[in-house]
């Protein structure tokens, strides 16, 4: 049994940051996966991120990202392409570590074999608890790439008939409906 | 000739610190502290229902999710009068204690010991010697000789292979390193057994908040853990003891292990308690409620001004009517509009961003105020009002770290000696063993009360079709959190939070007072100005935390210090 964990990171508070968290809730609302998958919102971590992806085979993380792209792109970065850039000499001791969580994992001997980063160039980060048009509207493809990924590392997931209750609880009800292009 | 030197680690879009200091004959002549990313979050829970409030709140940041849940619902509470249970405060403050102890175990070791300890000594120490070294300080049963070498050998393998990977960024060789390679190679162990005992104290958050990061146990009025001694389900004996076991591994290792290294570093770096001292003014308030009315705490609080530890003026509750009508913040030099310094309640949140300047605005923290002072608030705040006042348990850790620092050190140390940056770091580590203690203490208070029979763990709220206003306070790892809510009609009218990092982050306010990390840092040395490493220790002490924005991944990766002629 393959352990696998897909983690949506951002802030629900601060627009398309909440991008992570959002498609956490679309994938565990839409999909039933193998056994040794674990989805979760994993919100805004620092350095806690380690203990999150420690003793996983595999590690699908869902996150918003600042790019020259137009807002909406979906991009995919693996370990190499995040890590090849120095995280800096840090000043701030508690500031989010994607970076620093991947070679602290790297040196304690616990890193994942696999690390995908699925971006989304972001439309907004002003504080609001929606998403912006361009971003639902990669919502499919975000989700899409996940899926294909699950394909690559051979980990199974059926498409739920029903699909269950999507707890998008920081938005109103009308909201999630609009939000959501294929519910 | 003067510099000016800027560090802005960008690397993500967060808010994060930006430090700009001037240095004239290599010490720091001016400071600016800026935090470089608008949150202005608190008007987004503006008409919302004051119950949901608290899920909210702790998405502010990713670190403290707990305490901004925390201090939300005592806001809520606060304002409706509402009482707490006991089962309900014991469990609260063991979720807290134990948040408190994760976040400075990792404060220390992850995020600040290597501004001390240079990895790249390590190759040259003698694993034989630094064991032997490591039991004559303490008893930890892994200051063993193997561990040690495992130790060596993982920065062997890293230094040989001249990728660097997570220490990439360190001042390796910086002249203002100390230590020598048997310490850092003993320090440097203990930064990796640290991830497996934060990791133990994060569980018992989990354990008792259902979940982390973001705990879901909550409820304005109590908490919603069913207490059920024979359910596997609920919170019975067999989730009680699993918590038991966690906090005595944790409690071993902040007694045997953080406690003496951070005595033993400073016993080393003496000259670090003469630097970095900054704003005398201290603030405070009590927390780990004791009762349901929240009139008796395990923590004291109250407030310091000038340095005067004997003139200390204690507050009796955690919404202390002095507290309550003494604070304000000042958007002098934040990119907000306003004139006048607000009170949090009647505080307003409108951006008027214009860019840095240092003469001008400069930051997004606005500046808290206390009476009209800046205050330092975190650990030394807590350690020195409760030694003041001579809260036992304070002066019990403060006179042991005391007595350990003289005995390594062989130096005279004195209270008044933790105005600096290392007894900001002594502070947390006093604190941190006072915590492990009470950990245990209301971990057994919880069984105690439950084994009398008493399962309640939630009151009612009611609401009063009046206007009412809270606050609801927690001193967080980082020190004072308040929360300070408006309701209207079952609805939040305003809310405010005024968060630990921007009492110490505060930009300067309209009498052009400094706040607390700028002021630290005036008249620091610097061995090396293109290599500022005594700023990181010092701005590093404060323990600083900007997490409390957003979050994306910028692949760019861009550069940290730069440095300018004046």
């Amino acid at each position: 049994m393959k352990k696998v964990l897909i983690g949506g990171i951002g802030n629900i508070l601060l627009g398309d940051d909440g991008v992570g968290p959002y498609v956490a809730r679309l994938l565990t609302a839409r999909y039933e996966f193998d056994e040794g998958v674990e989805v979760a919102d994993l919100g805004t971590p620092a350095l806690d991120l380690v203990d999150q992806i420690s003793a996983k085979d595999a590690v699908i993380l869902i996150d918003s990202i600042d790019t020259d792209a137009a807002p909406g792109t979906v991009l995919l970065y693996r370990k190499a392409d995040i890590v090849r850039h120095s995280s800096g000499v840090r000043m701030d001791t508690h500031s989010p570590a994607l970076v620093d969580t991947l070679l602290g994992a790297d040196f304690f001997g616990i890193a994942p074999a696999s690390v995908l980063l699925v971006g989304i160039k972001s439309g907004s980060y002003e504080a609001g608890c929606s998403l912006s048009e361009p971003v639902i509207a990669s919502l499919d493809q975000v989700i899409a790439e996940v899926l294909r990924e699950l394909d690559r590392l051979d980990v199974g997931y059926v498409s739920r008939e029903h699909p269950a209750e999507l707890r998008i609880w920081w938005t109103t009800e009308e909201k999630i409906k609009s939000q959501s292009p294929s519910l | 000739m003067a510099k000016r030197i800027t560090i802005d680690p960008i690397t993500r879009i967060e808010g994060h610190l930006r430090i700009d200091v001037e240095v004239d004959n290599n010490a720091v002549s001016n400071a600016w502290a800026s935090c470089t990313m608008w949150r202005g979050i608190e008007k987004i829970l503006r008409g919302r229902d004051p119950r949901d409030a608290w899920l909210f709140t702790q998405r502010f940041c990713g670190v403290c999710t707990t305490v901004h849940a925390m201090a939300s619902v005592r806001a809520v509470e606060d304002a409706l009068k509402l009482e707490v249970p006991l089962n309900a405060q014991y469990i609260r403050n063991l979720i807290l204690i134990a948040h408190a102890l994760h976040d400075h175990i990792v404060h220390f070791y992850q995020l600040s010991a290597l501004d001390w300890v240079d990895v790249l000594q390590i190759p040259k120490a003698d694993p034989v010697a630094t064991a032997k070294l490591a039991e004559s300080l303490s008893p930890w049963t892994r200051n063993s000789r193997n561990e040690f070498k495992a130790a060596q050998d993982r920065v062997n393998a890293v230094a040989s292979s001249g990728q660097l990977g997570i220490f990439m960024n360190g001042y390796w060789g910086h002249p203002a390193m100390r230590l020598s390679p048997d310490v850092n190679l003993l320090a440097f162990s203990h930064y990796v057994q640290a991830l497996e005992y934060q990791r133990k104290a994060l569980q018992v958050v989990g354990i008792l908040g259902s979940k982390t990061p973001h705990i879901q146990n909550l409820t304005v009025g109590g908490v919603a853990n069913a207490i059920d001694l024979d359910s596997p389900s609920a919170l019975g004996m067999a989730g009680l003891e699993n918590i038991r076991v966690l906090l005595d591994d944790v409690v071993r290792f902040i007694n045997e292990v953080y406690f003496v290294d951070v005595c033993a570093v400073a016993a080393m770096y003496p000259e670090w308690f003469k630097i970095g001292s900054g704003v005398r003014n201290y603030l405070a308030v009590p927390d780990l409620p004791l009762d349901s009315t929240n009139t008796i705490y395990d923590l004291p609080g109250g407030y310091i001004k000038d340095g005067n530890i004997a003139g200390v003026h204690p507050f009796k509750t955690a919404s202390d009517k002095e507290f309550r009508e003494s604070v304000s913040e000042d958007v002098t030099h934040a990119y907000y509009q306003g004139g006048q310094p607000l009170h949090p309640w009647v505080g307003e949140t409108e951006a008027d961003f214009t860019g840095w300047n240092g003469d001008q605005k400069y930051s997004w923290v606005k500046a808290p105020r206390f009476k009209g002072e800046p205050m330092q608030v975190g650990p030394l705040a807590q350690v020195l009002i409760g030694y003041a006042q001579g809260h036992p348990l304070t002066r019990k850790y403060t006179d042991l770290a005391i007595g350990k620092i003289e005995a390594i050190g062989g130096i005279h140390v004195t209270p008044d000696m933790l105005h600096s940056t290392l007894g900001r770091h002594a502070a947390r580590a006093i604190r941190a063993a006072m915590l492990a203690e009470l950990a245990q203490k209301h971990w057994q208070l919880l069984v105690d009360n439950i084994s009398k029979g008493d399962y309640t763990v939630h009151n009612q709220p009611v609401f009063s079709g009046h206007e009412v206003e809270g606050v609801g306070t927690h001193e967080a790892p980082r020190g004072t959190l308040s929360h300070w809510v408006v309701i209207k009609d079952e609805k939040i009218k305003n809310y405010q939070a005024v968060v630990p990092s921007t009492w110490n982050a505060s930009p300067r306010d309209a009498n052009g007072a400094h706040g607390p990390y700028e002021a630290s840092l005036l008249h620091t040395p610097l061995a090396r100005p293109e290599e500022p490493l005594e700023v990181l220790r010092t701005v590093h002490s404060f323990d600083p935390c900007m997490a409390c924005a957003c979050h994306a991944f910028d692949p760019s990766g861009r550069q940290i210090a730069k440095v300018k002629v004046l």
